[in-house]
This record gives structure tokens, sequence and C-alpha cells, in this order.
């Protein structure tokens, strides 16, 4: 059984067709790839997962529950969590406290006994900051903790966004777009925190551009294009798959 | 941020607050006169108002109806203890919850659209409840009410029966109130509630994807902050015998947030208490007549909006990053 699967997703703009008729399965613990040119629909399946905006057709089910439409809040409960491709980052927080405030969902104990002082959510609160401080030891982060988000250099702002998705406890983390703008040093650093996240058992589902990247991790890779999945498979035969490449050859930028 | 200016030996904590507490305590026979006490207690009304202001903001909620809430647990108390009988130490509660209420109802309605929409629905209700009042002949129509009785005396058994006769009793009750609510705010502030509320004004977007549920914590903030004004209302309307719809315009409320701004916006407590003391009382020291007062007002907030817009208490950060931009022009030359 898959912890994700996708029936016939369909997301319309006006007339103009994000996505057509989607169908996908993701399995636990396994990384998969995300890939197509730009304008392809991949941030589009993301937005629809998270309920930034609701399916025109088709169905999410998640750990066999149907979480289609769902608002966002609520499908962040069902241990859904992901990054932003424009860092989204609460900028007047310090690193610290931006991975802190990602533990919302995560507190047992009730809100009102954080109110009045009670020593066991209080407890709970400061254990969360330790283990925000964890996940920025994790992800390289932990020398920063101190400083204001804003003030990071760019591509340490975007490793701080997958710290806050990571802070949730996600089961199924989705990555839009992590390696933007980094350079090929900084890109193999990604490869390694990415396969640490998989090795704590976290699925993932990676859309990316860095071919580096997707070839070293995923276990499977899907394509889109105009919003439909035009091949599915290994690696190596994405590689070689003529459709796939004549996708990505048509247009302007060469990432082979 | 609540206390920036943290001072961090617990002696020197301990050391301040006692003395704070004492000057607190003895004030009234310190202050003579009985019309600069009336000002203090104006002064601490205008400073839970202006925290009510500041809880909201924390949230991202600006709201320009905080005077209606005032109003409401005002003319709820007044009917609760003239009209049904009831102690004033039973409606002073009951009228801070029958605001609450209220301002649940109305949030469940303009919650969903924050931004500029919320700010102006909250103008509309302020105007609303004005002319509600104002048009309810049996609430005093636009005379409002008067002969409100005092709060009855207290007896504390053996010991000391303590009457409302004069404005000293008065004066305590209002602390007493103050001290319960910068206590129950900081307490918010600090818990998870709080850090959900910064996290909602930060990036909306981003608190969501947290599990953080946008409607739920607007609501709540907003029922909170109406409740506390309403508390307030209950005792202005026993400590002036008189209310009318006049003293709850859409000034009032724009005051409430103007006492905020000068106080800083960033400092959800003490940023109230200086903007809301130094706006009640700088007034009567610069010996402004009522009908000036707007103007000293308007050009006040003009220049603190071209100088300081973080307020008073962005002052120390303003000047230590001054200093810091004179080092490095130094380290140039």
């Amino acid at each position: 059984m898959a912890m994700l699967e996708i029936r016939d997703l369909n997301k319309y703009f006006g007339g103009l067709a994000a996505i057509k008729d989607l169908n996908l399965d993701v399995f636990n613990s396994e990384i998969v790839g995300l890939i197509g040119p730009n304008g392809a629909g991949k941030t589009t399946f993301f937005n629809v997962i998270t309920g930034v905006y609701p399916p025109t057709l088709g169905s999410v089910l998640f750990m066999n529950q149907d979480i289609t439409g769902l608002k966002t809040y609520k499908i962040a409960q069902f241990k859904i969590a992901r990054n932003f491709q424009d860092s989204i980052l609460f900028m007047k927080l310090s690193v610290l406290d931006n991975v802190v405030a990602g533990f919302h969902g995560n507190y047992k104990k009730a809100e009102w006994k954080s109110f009045m002082y009670i020593p066991s959510a209080r407890k709970e609160e400061r254990a969360a900051k330790r283990k925000a401080l964890e996940i920025l030891e994790f992800m390289g982060l932990a020398s920063l903790k101190d400083e204001l988000a804003a003030n990071l250099p760019h591509g340490h702002q975007r490793i701080l966004g997958i710290c806050i998705a990571l802070a949730t406890n996600p089961k199924l983390l989705l990555l839009d777009e992590p390696a933007t703008g980094m350079n090929p040093e900084e890109t193999s650093n990604l490869i390694m925190l990415v396969k640490r996240i998989r090795d704590n058992g976290i699925t993932i589902i990676l859309v990316e551009h860095d071919m580096q990247a997707v070839m070293n991790l995923c276990n499977r890779i899907v394509v889109l294009n105009y919003g439909r999945k035009i091949a599915e498979g290994l690696p190596d035969e994405i590689t070689k798959n003529e459709e796939v490449i004549e996708a990505y050859l048509g247009r302007e930028e060469d990432y082979f | 941020m609540l206390l920036k200016y943290k001072i961090n030996s617990p002696l020197k904590r301990l050391i301040g607050l006692l003395s704070l507490g004492v000057i607190l305590i003895s004030l009234p026979f310190l202050i003579r006169s009985p019309y600069y006490l009336h000002l203090v207690i104006m002064a601490c009304i205008n400073i839970v108002l202006a925290m009510t202001f500041s809880l909201m903001f924390s949230a991202g909620l600006i709201t320009l109806g905080a005077a209606a809430f005032w109003a409401i647990g005002a003319y709820a108390s007044t009917v609760l203890v003239m009209n049904l009988g009831i102690s004033f130490w039973l409606a002073l509660p009951f009228a801070g919850m029958i605001a609450g209420i209220f301002a649940f109802a109305f949030g469940l309605i303009i919650v969903r659209t924050p931004g500029f929409i919320f700010v102006m629905e909250t103008f509309v209700i302020n105007m609303m409840v004005v002319h509600a009042f104002g048009h309810i002949t049996q609430l005093g129509g636009w005379g409002g009410i008067c002969g409100i009785p005092r709060p009855g005396a207290i007896t504390i058994p053996f010991i000391y029966q303590i009457t409302f006769a004069t404005k000293i009793p008065y004066y305590y009750l209002i602390l007493l109130i103050l001290l319960m609510t910068v206590i129950v705010f900081y307490a918010l502030h600090s818990s998870r509630i709080g850090t959900a509320w910064r996290s909602i004004k930060l990036n909306p977007g981003l608190a969501q994807t947290l599990g953080i549920n946008l409607f739920r914590y607007r609501v709540m903030v907003f029922t909170i902050a109406s409740a506390f004004a309403g508390l307030t209302g209950s005792f202005y309307a026993h400590y002036y015998e008189t209310i009318e719809p006049e003293t709850f315009i859409i000034f009032k409320s724009l005051y409430i947030q103007i006492y905020g701004i000068l106080g800083g916006l960033n400092f959800y407590i003490l940023g109230p208490t200086i903007g809301a003391s130094i706006m009640t009382f700088a007034p009567e020291f610069l010996r402004i007549t009522q009908e000036y007062e707007p103007i000293y007002t308007g050009s006040m907030l003009i220049l603190l909006a071209i100088i300081l817009p973080g307020g008073i208490l962005s002052i120390p950060e303003r000047i230590s990053a001054l200093s810091r931009q004179n080092k490095v022009k130094k380290v140039k030359q």
C-alpha cells in the first residue's frame, strides 16, 4: 500500500490545465524525484497536496485517508511538510526561533497549560528548543542559531526552510527545488543531508532541476510536462527516454 | 518582544520590583490632589486598553474597535447593577465576559478577512456600537446614563471596611486590574499561544503549513483582548458614575492605537504603558486645552511616523545602530 496515492488529479486555473490526469503512488521511505521543465506543474502539485488550493478533480490519499482539498493547517496535522522555493521564513526571528516555531503541532500537553505556566507544559517547550538545536546541528546551521533569519545568505535560508519543515516531525517531506542557487559544494552537502533525512525514516518527494542531486538521491523519477506525467521509472531509464529528452531540449535550457 | 530590556540579575529585579511596588502603593498619599489622582486612574485605564490593542497586534490584527468593547463592558455593567440589582463585584467580570462574547460573535465573521478589511470592519463595529447605544432610549440614548452607583463596600472581617467614597480605593482597584492584565497578557505572550500569534503575524502562510489554525487563533486574540477592554469599561462606568456614547467614539479607538504606536508597537507590555501614560499626562503638563488637543496629538503622530516609527522604546536601539554606523565610518577613514 502506498503512503501517498494520487488518483486522476486535475487542477485547472480558468481554462489552463496546470495538472492533467495525474496518477502517482509514493511508497514509504523512498525518495521520488519530480522533474520537468519550468511551468510543468511541479509546484502546483505540491500546492494541491498541501491544501494551498483544492484540486479541480481527483483525489489525494495519504496513509489511506482522504486529504483532498483539506485546509493547509489540517494537512500539516497529517505530518506532511514542505519547504518553499522562495525562502519562506519568519524573517524577524532568529534561526533557532524559526525552527522552534515549527514544533507547534508536536506538543502533547494542552495549550492552556502553557499559558498557566504548568511545569510539564513549559518543560515540553524547553525540550522543543533542544530538539530544534539538534535539527540545526543535523543540518549544519547550529553555529548561526541566534542570527536573524533575514541576515542569512540565501543558501542558508533555504536550508533553514528545510529545518523548519523537519521540526514538524513529518512522515512525508516535499522538497521544492532546495538546491537552487547553490554551488557544487553546497549541492553535495545538500545531497548528503537529504540522504540522512531519508535514513531517519522520512519519505521525500524532491522537485529539482539539478540533475546531480536528482540522480544521486532518487529511487524513482517522475517527469511532468505541461501538467501531464510523460515518464516514470528508474533514473537510468529516464535519462534515455526520448520524450523526456525532447521535453527538455525543446526548451531554451539544456539540463543534460 | 515583551521585556526586551531585561535586567539580568535576579536581585536587581527583585529590588526594582519592590521599589516600584512601594511607589505604586503609596502613590495616592504622595499625590495630594484628587485631580492628579484622577489622571493616574485614567492613565491606568488607557494602559489596559492600549495593551489590548497590542495583544491583537501581536497576532497581526490591527483593531480600530477597542473603544466599542470598552463601551459594551461599561453599558453591560451599568445595566447589570442598576436594572438587575447585581453587585458591582459580580458585574465586573460579567461585563468582561459579555464584551468577550460580542467580540467572539463579531470575530467569527470578520476574522476571515485579515489585513485592511479587518481594520475597516472594526471601525464599522465601533460606529455601530456607538450609534446603537445612542439610539436605544432605554440605555439613555445620546444623553447617556448618570447616577451609576459606586462599587459596594468591601468588608475585610475584623479589620476594616473599604468604601468607595474617595478616589483612593478606585485607584487601588484599577491598579489591581492593571496588574492582573499585565500578568495574564505576559503569560499569554510567553506561552505557545503567543508564539502561534507571532508566527501568524510574521508569516501567515508559513504558520499554516506548521499546523497553526489561523482562524482559531485570530478569534481567540480578538475575544480575549475585547474581554479585558470590557472589564475596564465596567470599572470606568462605576468610577465616572456617568457614561455616554460620545466617550466611546472612533476617536478613542484611534487614540488607543496611538498609545501603542507612541510607546513602541514591538513592545507588547512596556510600549502601551509608556505610550498611554505620556498621552494621558502630557496634555495636562503642556497646558493644552481640550479643543486644541487633537492638533497636538496629530502633530505628534506625524513626527513619530517620520522620525521614530518604532516608538519611544526604539530609541536605545536606534542610538546603538547609529553608533555602530559611526564606528564603521571611523574605521573607513
